[in-house]
């Protein structure tokens, strides 16, 4: 049989109003549903005709999952399928968690800002050119990477954490969320449950076929940002080769407690060089507690690269991530 | 060893043979492979069209008419509006959201008319380039912004510039230059006419000021 | 500059009001009943022979009307391509096509076709297929030398060099010339910089995919597509279709974009007229984006090396150039040809010498992109001049002027020993009104200034391209409702030549513009002989065509006026719609009314009667307009002081950032030598447009194979990268200047400058970066991220400099 693209196959279309009604649909349909939230990941795979669900469920419709509240006793509840476009625009995540609105404001363009979702910013699937032109890889179900020969076209791949897959998660929003010390709010027809962002992220090592901990029969319902570092000193990066539209080749978020020129407390998270956003500990450990210099920044930058992996086409982004790194703790303009 | 061949070790490895030894002998022998089966996943059911939870017939309300229109479960907008409700203004420049050409209004905000269901607009206001004229011919500020600064070159990505520059201006009379650019950095224009584009933009900015 | 009634005025071309209501029709906008959709199947290989195909399932399907295979098309010759093909030599490559009744059923359709195929060797890097039993990506050769396929392997040359990114130059080669001595040259100089050189291939990527839309009536096709140039698409698609072209209409009103990738149409649009022909119903052949990605046609890239000798003076004694071209795997493009021509103008030096080929490749058809060789040229020598300026200590700009050329200087390959040579240069005048406008020496001054990690680089690049064509006819009819009716063969690509040509007769008739009609985009509609819209000729021909049609036009008015009114057509003079006697303005005749008087005297007043040197096209559409008013008709017979050449200088200020490899570019300005303006708006556009474009071929955009599997990574623009509207300076409008100076040698002395526009925007960036990184020169295009900081890092390269598709 030939391959063609560019052209969606057939699907039953749901579009349900409530989410028992959109969880009904997923145990109807198991392995068989496609989760639709803003769809410019989904309309990819399917135009592509890579990926083919029997039956797809648009949550558009369903109001109560695109809510963003504050929370009584400080911090935000942000239902997944609210816009990027509000999450930018909301006066509480600009005034209180401006890390967050920055990372939104840095996703693709502003049309896929308007139409697209947080929830379908962090739960989208990586941008590795072989695998998402189906070339038939572990991932894919294979058994071969194919960005990890001796003639990959690597480039925009992994430095840290890769496991048989060298591809690297693409979301903007996953690193500040991580750094935000955020919860994951996700549905299914069993209950409720919630997820640490930094647990919400599957390496291959862990699901090579999964980005995120959500099975088949789950909703990303919303995502919790506790109070602790509202107001606090925010920094975001993104690193990319093209201003709009292109993924980050890495990018960096720290929220970070400062009094009186010291380092009180600390969170870096960085996406673009691993499976899975990484929350950068050791670099945290490095600065926390001590005066905010240029030297101890850099400290900061030279903990996160330990451990670093360079593929044939990548070695660039080590330093990359070093100095990206050094400048979250620095501060200042990105 | 050769990259090949390092290459064919570890995948003979890790598959019990190797692939490049298999195009190798497939060349040397001149035997015949699927044209599905060289590197992409065969993976392709074809599927007879599936009954839809979906209605087939929707009312849409485009540029302030409702239209009634059959569509398919996987129907974007862009597509019905070009093909079914002969609104051609619409260009489908790349189908993948990266490009704008399909650039319409949802309810006054900018979206990319390929990557939108036509399911998904339903009860909402879609705006095209068709509905800016007013009846009596008056061209809408930013029209009459493209014709007085000769703007745009082939301008096949202008009817998705000039819906974005409409929402650019309703929201925001008073841009920047760089705000204006902000605003429409979701729009590609081969031609590379950007530095026009932007001046069309503050034009239509000062002619919606003055009303 | 002359007293001009419209030229160098702005105005509003006729075709923006249809553009911005969305009535203007692009080829995918036109429907016919019973319109069926075809797809093609693509190559899933780099290089194949087809050995079955089995399209039973398909053709069982409801809805599937035909299927079109290579076997049914008009066979062509090596090394071109036929549009379907057995042997697919590139991934992508269509090999059937599949018409139903909608797209849905044809994708469907397409999936149940099994083709079995039967993998060949391929290659994907030119150096791969020279490389001594290396693969060749044709099975009848891998280059073309005088004309004949062949197949050339480098074996006695040092490979080892080659691998650590040096360009050997004493591999057989199969094109040579040489100016004055170049060794002695190289001999001579003060400074020699020897630097192996890398500008990459890259997709044309208009908005508009190359979709075609076919139908017949009667017997006759009609036939609807994206093509740059509307009358000169007609000859090549009646041939691809296999009709006569009195059989065939053509409809092209607007075209979506091209860059030189349908400059004559594409191959491909014969599929939906074939496929139309077998099912007897309308068919439209929707071509996506990733089929354009492949099928789409891209720039050649090359390989090489470039030594160049300088005296302590600045002046360039020799230039060396060898260059390997990634010839795609069809036809052959001239591109390292067009380079050393065009760097022979620039640089002018006192010995020059080109040795080159081309290699086919299983990449992407290549064909002319936007400066084809020029911006190469420009890329890979402008940061080799900036380099020679800070070692020889000279100003950049003055090293431009140093070597200018000037008046009609000498360029390009010698015919028995002698150059030709160019119509006019006014390169020296362009740098000066650069210097002073932009203040060139202000910005200087901010070259290394620090700004946190970020430092300020300033670079200057001067750049030329053809700006010209001749021979062409202008036609035109003055009708009775008193409008000037001017037919235009060219396309409307965007650029806005098409109406500001056609002033040009209007110019000659000092007559407002609105009552003038430009006829153009459609074949039955009676158009001359014109030139391609590409080569940035329409310009140059066609205000002379235009202007010929014009003054033959006023010649008659003032005969009828004669014959009316009494004395002599001497005592007359035209203006403002009327032919009117210049001694008593009041006595005369309206244009309505010379028609009508026109029309009754017949003979050549009317188009009965024809200029015997007309092109057969032009006789055609002016036969079928005879006696519908007054017909102004002419060849294009104006003086010609050379080749037509424009020039650019682009002056950029980039900043980069010392810790991210981020590239901000703040400001482009560019300073041109175009001959008379016409319209400053449009020629704005072309500046601006095209130094964008080149912007791209400096910054970003490019594409990736793996070579093992000889398939393509990049497919999506957010992997390939054209550049965005924040990528190029957005935050102040970008400057521009024309001196306004005529050509001398044509009547209205304009030149095109599209193309020439590219090179100083690439070329200036390029000189700007490596400015900025103090001795930062990459001699390779894209600079990105990954490379300033492995540059910055000390980091060893991740791949050759000479390595393709990376």
């Amino acid at each position: 049989m030939a391959v063609i693209r560019d052209m969606m196959p057939a699907f039953q279309l749901f579009q349900p109003t409530t989410t028992d009604e959109a969880l009904g649909l997923l145990d109807q349909y198991q392995e068989q549903a496609w989760v639709l939230a803003g769809g410019l990941d989904s309309f990819d795979w399917l135009k592509d005709r890579v990926k083919r669900p029997a039956a797809v469920v648009d949550l558009g419709g369903v109001e109560e999952l695109s809510a963003i509240r504050s929370a009584t006793g400080g911090g935000l509840t942000i239902g997944a399928m609210a816009k990027l476009r509000e999450v930018v625009r909301h006066p509480d995540v600009r005034s209180q968690y401006g890390l967050l609105a920055e990372a939104a404001g840095l996703v693709a363009s502003p049309q896929i800002r308007n139409q697209g979702t947080l929830g379908g910013n962090l739960a989208q699937d990586t941008r590795c050119w072989y695998y998402r032109d189906g070339w038939n890889c572990y991932r894919a179900g294979g058994t071969i990477c194919y960005a990890d020969t001796p003639t990959a076209m690597n480039r925009e791949h992994c430095i840290l954490g890769a496991s048989r897959c060298v591809a690297v998660n693409p979301s903007d929003t996953a690193p500040a969320l991580v750094a935000l010390d955020a919860e994951m709010d996700i549905r299914s027809s069993a209950g409720t449950r919630s997820v640490p962002a930094e647990q919400f992220f599957l390496g291959p090592d862990v699901d090579i076929m999964r980005m995120t901990v959500l099975e088949p029969n789950d909703l990303l319902a919303a995502i919790r940002v506790p109070g602790t570092w509202a107001g606090a000193r925010f920094y975001f990066e993104k690193s990319r080769d093209r201003q709009v539209w292109d993924f980050a080749l890495a990018s960096v978020a720290s929220a970070a407690r400062i009094t009186n020129g010291v380092i009180e407390d600390i969170r870096i998270a960085v996406n673009g060089v691993a499976p899975t956003p990484l929350r950068l500990r050791a670099a945290e450990d490095a600065v926390r507690g001590r005066q905010l210099t240029d030297e101890v920044a850099a400290q900061a930058g030279e903990a996160a690269t330990a451990g670093v992996r360079p593929l044939a086409h990548n070695g660039y982004k080590v330093a990359l991530l070093r100095n990206l790194v050094t400048r979250s703790v620095r501060g200042g303009e990105a | 060893m050769s990259d090949a061949e390092r290459l064919d070790q570890q995948q003979a490895d890790d598959q019990g043979y190797s692939r490049r030894s298999f195009i190798k002998g497939v060349i040397a022998t001149g035997a015949s492979v699927s044209a599905a089966s060289y590197v992409l996943k065969n993976g392709a059911v074809v599927r007879a069209q599936a009954p839809g939870a979906v209605e087939r017939l929707v009312t849409l309300s485009v540029n302030g008419l409702l239209r009634r229109v059959d569509v398919l479960p996987q129907e974007t907008l862009a597509t019905t509006l070009r093909y079914k409700l002969g609104l051609t203004g619409t260009k489908i420049g790349c189908d993948r959201s990266e490009c704008g050409a399909c650039t319409v209004l949802i309810d006054g905000v900018p979206h990319y008319g390929c990557s939108m269901l036509t399911h998904q607009v339903r009860g909402r206001a879609v705006q095209t380039i068709e509905g800016l004229e007013a009846a009596d011919g008056t061209l809408h500020p930013v029209q009459q912004a493209v014709v007085d600064e000769q703007g745009f070159q082939c301008a096949f990505c202008m009817p998705g510039f000039v819906m974005n520059m409409v929402a650019l201006v309703d929201e925001n009379p008073n841009p920047t230059r760089k705000e204006a650019a902000h605003f429409l950095s979701g729009n590609l224009c081969r031609c590379a006419d950007y530095n026009k584009i932007l001046n069309v933009a503050l034009r239509a900015a000062e002619y919606t000021r003055r009303g | 500059m002359a007293d001009y009634k419209l030229i160098g005025k702005n105005y509003s071309t006729a075709d923006l009001v249809a553009k911005v209501t969305g009535r203007a029709k692009y080829a995918e906008d036109f429907r016919a009943d019973g319109m069926l959709f075809a797809k093609l199947l693509p190559s899933p290989m780099p290089h194949a022979r087809v050995r079955s195909i089995d399209t039973s399932a398909a053709e069982a399907m409801p809805g599937v009307e035909v299927i079109l295979t290579a076997d049914e098309l008009p066979p062509v010759d090596a090394p071109n391509e036929a549009g379907l093909t057995n042997e697919p030599v590139y991934e992508g490559e269509p090999i059937l096509a599949v018409a139903a009744v909608d797209e849905t059923t044809a994708a469907d359709a397409i999936e149940r076709i099994r083709v079995e195929l039967e993998p060949l060797p391929f290659a994907v890097d030119p150096l791969e297929s020279l490389r001594p039993g290396g693969p060749d990506a044709r099975l009848d050769g891998n280059t073309m030398a005088n004309s004949e396929l062949t197949t050339i392997k480098w074996n006695d040359v040092d490979w080892a060099a080659i691998d650590r990114g040096e360009m050997p130059t004493d591999g057989p080669i199969t094109d040579e010339w040489e100016v004055g001595d170049v060794e002695a040259g190289l001999a001579e100089a003060d400074l020699v910089l020897d630097e192996t050189v890398f500008h990459q291939s890259m997709g044309h990527q208009p908005l508009e995919t190359r979709t075609a839309m076919a139908y017949w009536q009667n017997g006759k096709c009609y036939l609807y597509v994206s093509t740059q140039s509307t009358l000169r698409t007609h000859g090549p698609a009646a041939r691809g279709i296999g009709i006569a072209p009195e059989d065939l209409v053509l409809v092209s009103e607007y075209c979506g974009g091209g860059f030189g990738s349908k400059i004559a149409g594409f191959v491909q649009m014969r599929l939906p007229a074939l496929l139309s022909q077998k099912a007897g119903k309308p068919v439209m052949m929707r071509i996506t984006r990733q089929e354009e990605h492949f099928i789409g046609r891209a720039r050649p890239g090359l390989q090489g090396r470039v030594k160049i000798g300088y005296r302590s003076d600045g002046r360039i004694t020799a230039m060396d150039m060898f260059f390997v071209q990634d010839g795609g795997p069809y036809g052959f493009s001239t591109d390292f040809m067009n380079a050393a021509d065009q760097a022979s103008l620039m640089y002018q030096p006192l010995s020059h010498r080109l040795r080159g080929l081309s290699v086919y490749t299983n990449t992407p058809p290549r064909s002319a992109q936007r400066a084809p060789g020029g911006l190469q040229a420009v890329s890979m020598i402008a940061p080799i001049m900036q380099k020679a300026a800070n070692q020889l200590g000279i100003d950049p700009l003055e090293l431009i002027r140093i070597n200018a050329p000037a008046g009609q200087a000498k360029l390009g390959r010698p015919t028995n020993g002698e150059q030709g040579n160019v119509s006019s240069a006014f390169v020296r005048e362009a740098a000066d009104i650069g210097e002073s406008t932009f203040d060139w020496q202000a910005m200087r001054a901010r070259s290394g200034r620090r700004n946190g990690s970020k430092v300020t680089g300033i670079g200057v690049a001067l750049s030329s391209f053809n700006a010209g064509a001749w021979g062409m006819d202008g036609l035109l009819t003055i009708r009775p409702d008193g409008k000037v009716y001017i037919h235009q063969g060219v396309g409307n690509l965007g650029t806005g030549s098409v109406f500001d040509t056609a002033r040009a007769a209007m110019e000659a008739l000092q007559t407002d513009w609105d009552q003038a009609e430009v006829i153009w985009g459609d074949t039955s509609k009676h158009l001359p002989w014109s030139t391609v819209q590409a080569g940035s000729t329409t310009t140059h021909a066609h205000t002379r065509a235009n202007l010929a049609a014009g003054e033959d036009a006023k010649r008659k008015l003032l005969e009828i006026a004669a014959g009316a009114l009494g004395g002599s057509p001497d005592d007359y003079d035209v203006a403002d719609g009327r032919v009117f006697r210049r001694d008593y303005p009041r006595q005369g005749l309206g244009f309505a009314q010379a028609a009508r008087r026109a029309i009754e005297l017949g003979g050549r007043f009317d188009g009965h009667e024809l200029p015997g040197d007309l092109n057969p096209v032009t006789v055609t559409a002016a036969t079928a307009l005879a006696g519908l008013g007054l017909m102004g008709v002419a060849r294009d017979n104006y003086p010609l002081g050379g080749r037509v050449i424009s020039h650019a200088i682009g002056f950029a200020e980039v900043e980069v950032d010392l810790e991210t490899g981020a590239v901000v570019l703040k400001d482009y300005r560019v300073s041109t030598d175009v001959g008379t303006v016409i319209n400053p708006r449009t020629l704005e556009a072309q500046l601006h447009g095209g130094a964008i474009q080149g912007f791209s071929a400096a910054l970003g955009q490019k594409w990736t194979y793996d070579r093992r599997w000889g398939l393509q990574v990049s497919k999506r623009f957010y992997s390939n990268r054209p550049p965005t509207m924040l990528d190029v300076p957005h935050e102040e409008p970008m400057q521009w200047v024309a001196q306004d100076k005529p050509d001398p040698f044509s009547p209205m002395g304009a030149k095109g400058i599209g193309e020439t526009a590219e090179g100083a925007g690439s070329g200036a960036v390029l000189c700007a970066i490596a400015d900025a990184l103090g001795e930062g020169y990459f001699n390779r295009t894209p600079v990105m991220t990954d490379m300033i900081l492995t540059r910055i890092e000390n980091l060893p390269p991740a791949f050759s400099n000479l390595a393709a598709h990376v």
